[in-house]
């Protein structure tokens, strides 16, 4: 198959998959279990495709005839849209004990996230404003539903408004940015604003510049930094666990294609123009998020405040990013893949342990897990130690990329900066080992069932691990050294 | 084969039958005990198969066998390689560990007979002998530590094998503490000469190769670090405390760690720095004077002791005190070949004694050992050929290697040095014979139970060595050709004795000896003497170094602990910790106002950003409007 075909066949299975979903799910025949088994194996089928493509690099524009060069499909774009389906499955698979537990996953359910996937997958092939905006928009409102599935409970519908409002508003920006850019660029193609960025002067740029930074508040919204993230907490609280899990890991990673490639292809030239905001938001982000997440009594509320903490570390990783030295981007993608991988690991524990069910998993309720579910507590355990940052997990190993990237670029004060804010970070991780552990237990033998569910946390630890310590000294199985050279193909394929 | 196969497969072959016994040991309940049996002494037969053709080769062909495992580290210039080598020291060093070990391993079974933790034994046993394998066999001191640190940890684990008595831990504890500070010497030591010659490779080769760069001062300092990690494993003044009480664990780990093997290992790492120790003669006349007072120390100790286990455990760290006494002076060659001797009849010895344990009810006070002579006709006699070839007696081996130690000792002049020798050996005879001659020579009887053939059968093999081993070395003078030490080639100081002065040296020598195990029989052969020896006194008491140690030492540092628990560890660090948490969560508190759950707020708060990077913007820019 040309790689223009799976560009072609990955949206068009998750769109099409939706719709045959849409209308069956009408039918008598429609049982959850289907809806989901079918979610499931659209998901694995689109990502066995878009995987067969990551391994060389490649960079097609897709039928330019119809699209007019708004859609490409490059390593880059294959990379993310791999982790998005890879995390979108990771995140079904492990909420099928909670899904089955509930009643509010009805086949809109499934409908709405495979229509936030195909926004995402198109996302990430943009390579124009507009059709960016399109497909943004289509991932945010599936998810803004997404928040709100639970009719019945206050806090997911609050939520639910909430992000719904804010999301809006936070769009408007881009459209205005947009607008402005267009107005001097006479182009929302980004090669092409490319090129006039390159061909002028700084004074008739002035409305990029100005337009550039309305694009950079709505990405800074989606990826939730400091001043602009402060829905976060109220939405990740009210979102059920498995939405929780999927906005924290997935979501974010898509924007963060977008945010990398328009970065790479147009920002990088006011790149000293930007990088003390971008800085200054870095900086607050992980104060700010740090505060937050220190003083949540809830596990869930404390990892939806330490997720605008990771926001700013990528951040950190943005500003390194310069015109000749590209380490701060595969710095970026490398640890948009920790992450996601520790943070639906994590959020994906707790939806395990909370079967379903709607209360706030606080500290206490964790209290002696160790002792009676140990391989719950030893997955949740690693994805902590590798959330922190500890040596011999992937978190590890990605901090250390987006710190040597930092001091690389001569912001060794900022690599301090994220360095201290990982020590902070300890703190409240760490409360979770030591109430998994050290605390006597509360729980009387709980079956949680679901060995799938389970077996898929175990095999998150183990990518975990594996990332962080894997060689292919042993076996071949692709670990740091792989990943390290995907991110590379990657970047390079951006055609820079 | 290809070469590096063999040395991979003999190294490697005890870890991997470890690995297994490990692993059945913690997974299985109720294995058949001859499952640990067949598979340790898999392991171990194999390695020792392997060593004995290996060092045919090195011996008859001068063939040097390597191994490239892997690249550990790679940072910049700093590689470490995880390579081996055999060259003609490494091999004479597995030449006599792996036979050895493998001997114990057979004894072993026999002494283990039963034991509950059988599979936990020999699954700690093959881990040693992997680690003594890699401490010998490294291509580069920074694999060889590894190995270093891996026997320290499995010698502790076997001091401490029935650790349900707290007494045997503590002991444990005292080996491993005592062997630390030696260790810290030895990595301060490594990491020196990497900050002197490292870029030049960390390899031995490299490292002799260069220390010619390094200045005097900082050459001496080196070495001495060196030698304090000796003193540390092969148990010298000051670092000595442990090897006494390391006799708590079971006969066989006495036999095999804390006689012929991993205490010998702090010689064979001034022998493996032989052309540094050339270099440094202050620190080398230090070792020299060291490995005296130990020797004589042990041995003035050793006549007062009545645990026959603790008899023998003295009597290593003087026969160690000897090697290093030949090291001192530069006949690093004499030194292995005592080392070779002392493995076969030391072991020996431990054995003999674990058999007299075993057949008796776990007794060591040789006070209640009295009169076994008749029921155990077969151990007697080689515990009598084991006493005699320590005492030097002609023809067996340690006559020819102690001779070659005196004669060195005698023509490199220090007198002091020859005479603290010639002392401690005679003292050798008399505690040594003390222990023969009250065990066996008494008008009371014992009945023993008797033991098993996988006891007495290893025996017998180390005494037909211990009676011939010596023909490796023939000095001249008895028409030999001193064939080890040209087959190990190593900076030998040549030391010219004419061969009147040696006969004359071996014949006073032997009379002495004689005449001293007359006296010790008068005094105790069919006598009570013994029960009259008091158990109080300054030398039954080994001078009172433990508690001397306890009080300079173990207390203030103690003392010291308590202090920085109390005030830097829970004062300074964990209320600074503890408040740092405090504040930060107060200043969370006081930020989360803003987090109110209000979207109007929200809004504005990204307007507020929005705005602030708009007036940004308009600053910098400002010019270009």
């Amino acid at each position: 198959m040309t790689n223009e075909l799976i560009a072609l066949l990955v949206p068009a299975l998750l769109l099409f998959s939706a719709i045959f979903i849409l209308l069956y799910g009408l039918s008598s025949s429609y049982t959850k279990q289907k809806g989901y088994t079918i979610t499931l194996i659209t998901l694995f089928l689109s990502f066995i495709l878009s995987v067969s493509t990551i391994t060389e690099k490649h960079s097609i524009d897709v039928l330019p005839d119809i699209f007019n060069s708004m859609l490409v499909y490059d390593t880059f774009s294959a990379t993310f849209i791999s982790l998005f389906l890879f995390g979108g499955f990771l995140t079904l698979a492990i909420a099928k004990s909670f899904i089955d537990k509930t009643t509010y996953f009805t086949h809109e359910s499934f409908v709405l996230l495979l229509f936030s996937l195909f926004g995402m997958v198109i996302l990430s092939m943009a390579k124009e404003l507009l059709t960016a905006f399109i497909a943004l928009e289509i991932a945010s409102m599936s998810v803004y539903v997404l928040v709100g599935l639970n009719k019945n409970s206050l806090k997911a519908s609050e939520a639910f408004f909430k992000y719904l409002l804010l999301g809006s508003f936070s769009a408007s920006f881009y459209l205005l940015g947009m607008m402005l850019i267009y107005a001097q660029a006479k182009s929302t193609n980004l090669d092409a604003i490319a090129e006039y960025i390159l061909h002028t002067e700084l004074h008739s740029q002035l409305l990029i510049v100005a337009g550039s930074l309305l694009i950079m508040i709505t990405i800074m919204f989606k990826i939730a930094s400091v001043p602009f993230g402060a829905w976060v907490i109220d939405v990740y609280e009210g979102a059920s666990l498995p939405i929780t899990a999927y906005m924290a890991g997935v979501f974010k990673i898509a924007v963060f294609a977008f945010a990398l490639r328009v970065f790479l292809l147009d920002y990088i030239t006011f790149e000293s123009i930007y990088d003390p905001l971008i800085i200054g938001g870095a900086v607050v982000t992980m104060i700010g998020g740090s505060l937050l997440a220190i003083i949540q009594t809830s596990v869930k509320k404390m990892l939806a405040a330490s997720s605008v903490v990771h926001s700013g570390y990528l951040l950190v990783a943005l500003a390194s990013v310069e015109v000749n030295n590209q380490d701060g981007a595969h710095a970026i993608m490398f640890y948009l893949f920790a992450y996601f991988i520790s943070a639906i690991g994590a959020f994906g524990v707790l939806s395990y342990i909370s079967k379903g069910g709607d209360v706030l998993i606080t500290y206490d309720d964790l209290n002696g897990l160790g002792k009676d579910k140990p391989l719950i507590a030893a997955s949740l355990s690693i994805f902590m130690l590798s959330l922190a940052g500890f040596p011999s997990t992937i978190g590890f190993i990605g901090k250390f990329y987006i710190f040597t990237s930092a001091i690389e670029t001569g912001y060794t004060s900022l690599a301090v900066f994220g360095a201290l804010s990982a020590f902070v970070s300890i703190y409240y991780y760490f409360k979770v080992i030591v109430h998994l552990y050290f605390k006597e237990s509360v729980h009387l033998n709980v079956d949680y069932g679901y060995k799938v569910s389970l077996a898929f946390i175990i095999i998150s630890a183990f990518i975990v691990l594996w990332g962080g310590v894997g060689t292919s000294l042993l076996f071949d199985i692709p670990g740091i050294n792989e990943l390290n050279k995907l991110t590379q193909h990657s970047i390079e394929s951006l055609g820079l | 084969m290809s070469d590096s196969l063999i040395l991979n497969i003999l190294l490697l072959s005890p870890l991997l039958s470890a690995t297994l016994i490990f692993l059945l040991n913690i997974s299985i309940s109720g294995v058949k005990q001859y499952i640990y049996t067949s598979l340790a002494l898999a392991g171990s037969g194999i390695s020792a198969l392997l060593a004995l053709y290996l060092s045919y080769f090195s011996y008859f062909e001068n063939q040097v066998f390597t191994s490239h495992l892997f690249t550990w580290l790679s940072i910049e210039d700093f590689i470490v390689e995880v390579a081996l080598k055999a060259d003609a020291l490494s091999s004479f060093m597995i030449l006599f560990i792996a036979p050895v070990s493998f001997l114990i391993h057979v004894y072993a079974s026999g002494y283990m007979n039963k034991d509950k933790s059988y599979g936990r034994f020999f699954a700690y046993f093959n881990l040693f002998i992997f680690f003594m394998f890699l401490l010998v066999l490294a291509d580069n001191p920074i694999i060889m530590f590894i190995g270093w640190e891996g026997v320290g940890l499995t010698s502790y684990a076997l001091i401490g094998f029935y650790f349900e008595d707290i007494k045997n831990t503590y002991a444990g504890n005292k080996a491993f503490i005592a062997n630390r500070v030696g260790d810290f010497g030895f990595l301060s030591a490594l990491m020196l000469l990497f900050l002197e010659i490292g870029s030049g490779g960390m390899s031995f080769d490299a490292i002799l190769s260069n220390i010619g760069q390094i200045e005097a001062p900082m050459l001496s300092l080196i070495a001495f670090l060196l030698f304090v990690g000796a003193m540390g494993k092969s148990a010298q003044i000051p670092l000595f405390v442990w090897l006494p009480d390391a006799m708590a664990g079971p006969t066989p780990v006495s036999a095999l760690i804390h006689a012929a093997t991993m205490v010998t290992a702090g010689v064979y790492m001034v022998a493996r720095f032989a052309p540094l120790y050339n270099l440094t003669f202050d620190v080398s006349l230090f070792i020299a004077y060291i490995g005296a007072f130990s020797a004589l120390f042990a041995a003035i100790v050793a006549t007062r002791q009545f645990d026959i286990k603790k008899i023998l455990a003295y009597s290593t760290m003087s026969q160690l005190g000897f090697m290093f006494m030949a090291l001192g002076v530069g006949a690093y060659s004499t030194a292995l070949f005592h080392m070779f001797t002392h493995a076969f009849f030391k072991a020996l010895l431990f054995m003999g004694a674990g058999a007299i344990i075993v057949a008796f009810h776990h007794k060591q006070d040789i006070r209640e050992l009295r009169g076994i002579k008749e029921s155990m006709p077969a151990l007697f006699v080689m515990i009598l050929i084991a006493t005699l070839t320590i005492s030097a007696i002609p023809p067996l081996s340690a006559f020819f290697s102690k001779d070659a130690i005196m004669s060195a000792l005698y023509a490199s002049g220090h007198a002091p040095l020859f005479l603290m020798a010639f002392t401690a050996s005679l003292l050798t005879v008399f505690y040594m014979f003390r222990l023969v001659f009250v065990v066996f020579y008494s008008n009371t009887k014992q009945v023993g139970e008797a033991n098993s053939k996988s006891m007495l059968y290893p025996m017998t093999v180390l005494t037909i060595f211990s009676i011939f081993a010596g023909l490796l070395n023939m000095p001249e003078i008895f028409g030999g050709n001193l064939n080890m030490s040209n087959w190990l080639d190593i900076a030998d100081k040549k030391f010219i004795v004419t061969h009147f002065d040696e006969l004359m040296l071996m014949s006073i020598n032997t009379l002495a000896i004689i005449g001293v195990i007359f006296y010790t029989y008068k005094r105790y052969a069919y006598t009570n003497t013994i029960d009259k020896e008091s158990e109080h006194t300054l030398v039954a008491n080994k001078f009172y170094i433990d508690e001397i140690y306890s009080a300079v030492v173990v207390k203030p540092l103690y003392a010291l602990s308590i202090l920085f628990d109390k005030h830097i560890s829970n004062n300074l660090i964990d209320n600074t910790i503890h408040n740092l948490a405090l504040y930060y969560e107060k200043l969370g508190l006081l930020f989360s106002g803003f987090e109110n759950g209000n979207v109007r707020n929200y809004a504005l708060y990204m307007l507020v950003g929005a705005v602030s990077g708009f007036i940004y913007l308009y600053v910098l820019l400002r010019a270009a409007l």
